[in-house]
């Protein structure tokens, strides 16, 4: 156990990216950061699922991307900045996955905002 | 020799930019957190730095996890601004020092800092955010930079101390720098936020507040800390403040706080602070008695 992370475990609804989750979910975080690149974006819009079995995505991985399961790719290993270019492919904005996140809707989390138009 | 005129905190949300560019100076949502600009640019304008040390992290863009350094230094002569994957911001890319890069290295390298060097890696939202409302850019930036890059992505982490640590190296590097040069140090991220799981939406003005009264009078205490304790307090992702202690590392012991401006809108408490170093040269110009008014 990391010295510097004794206790995070207590923290609910936290999910600290280490190494081990690193590796685990290495070619699913390397499949969002390709998204970063035009073409990598035009495949995934062609054909997702091609796109998935070159990359070599498992099963459980496809599954996540296919229901947009925003949690459960966070409880799976996958870091929340790549997961943002998937989440603009998708057109979507980060608003709309924070409130997935915790189980709201987009309105309910709002509603929980000081200023809601700063976005 | 190279002088350290001060230091600046800020936060580095990708938002900010977005409004920068879409002209939102006036929508009554973002002006509080442009006129919290306004002193420091002008601060900035009237102290003309030549280069601006700027300790920031990548976000998973132009480094990813096959091979994540823990602290890396910018040597390049220019970085271009990254696409995050929605196309890039329209701004110009911004030079580098390489002889001041170089120099830091050896001498950080040599105080067993044993940091990694890039070249050609773009900067994303982590460094042009901010930069982009402190420093005019039309046509081109006014100075250089040497970037720094610090993982707060993937754990372990530097420590805090070890941050705090670093900034006091680069202040070393800095003022054994042979050019007679202007430099202001900027740490970027923060403050409490949390946008992964579901505590996101976290937020704590009470710590922040304490925060930044702790990073002006007893850094030393916010670098005994560990990182449980941040995501604690400020949520997981204000970790990211250690890298505004190794702005403070790179300060004089006590520092004149000229301008602080405190913003909680969505879900960062988007932050921005200015501190001069004790014994701080007179500016440049003589005309700088605009700015004695932000003093707050």
């Amino acid at each position: 156990m990391n010295a510097q992370l004794e206790g995070i475990q207590d923290i609910d609804g936290t999910y600290a990216f280490d190494i081990l989750q690193s590796i685990k979910a290495l070619r699913i975080n390397r499949f969002f950061w390709n998204m970063r690149r035009p073409h990598f974006r035009e495949l995934f819009a062609k054909d997702p699922e091609a796109l998935m079995d070159r990359e070599g995505l498992n099963e459980e991985e496809k599954t996540l991307v296919r229901a947009r399961d925003w949690i459960g790719m966070i409880r799976y290993g996958v870091n929340f900045f790549v997961l943002e270019k998937f989440i603009r492919v998708v057109r979507l904005s980060n608003m709309d996955v924070y409130a997935a996140m915790r189980g709201e809707t987009l309105e309910e989390f709002l509603r929980t905002r000081k200023v809601p138009d700063a976005r | 020799m190279a002088t350290i005129l001060g230091g600046i905190g800020s936060s580095h949300v990708p938002t900010i930019g977005l409004a920068f560019d879409k002209g939102k100076h006036k929508d009554p949502a973002w002006a509080p957190l442009f006129k919290g600009y306004e002193p420091v640019a002008a601060w900035l304008a009237a102290q003309r730095p030549d280069v601006l040390i700027v300790f920031y992290n990548d976000h998973a863009n132009s480094i990813f996890f096959d091979f994540y350094p823990t602290f890396a230094l910018g040597v390049s002569p220019e970085f271009e601004v990254a696409d995050e994957g929605a196309g890039k911001r329209p701004l110009p890319a911004i030079a580098g020092h390489p002889r001041m890069a170089s120099h830091m290295a050896e001498c950080l390298v040599n105080e067993e800092f044993d940091l990694t060097v890039f070249q050609d890696r773009a900067l994303d939202h982590g460094f042009y955010s901010p930069l982009s409302l402190l420093w005019p850019h039309r046509p081109s930036w006014p100075g250089a930079v040497v970037p720094i890059e610090v993982n707060v992505l993937q754990y372990p982490l530097p420590t805090p101390m070890r941050c705090y640590k670093l900034g006091q190296a680069v202040r070393r590097a800095i003022e054994s720098y042979p050019e007679d040069l202007r430099v202001v140090v900027v740490g970027t991220g923060g403050l409490s936020h949390q946008i992964h799981g579901e505590r996101t939406g976290f937020n704590n003005t009470e710590w922040d507040l304490r925060f930044l009264e702790l990073l002006e009078h007893r850094p030393d205490e916010l670098a005994r800390m560990r990182h449980v304790d941040y995501v604690r307090l400020g949520g997981a992702e204000s970790v990211e403040c250690i890298m505004w202690l190794a702005m403070r590392g790179a300060l004089t012991e006590r520092v004149r706080r000229l301008h602080q401006n405190y913003y909680l809108a969505t879900t960062t408490a988007m932050t921005l602070v200015l501190y001069e170093n004790d014994a701080a040269p007179a500016p440049r110009a003589a005309a700088m008695a605009a700015d004695s008014g932000s003093v707050r």
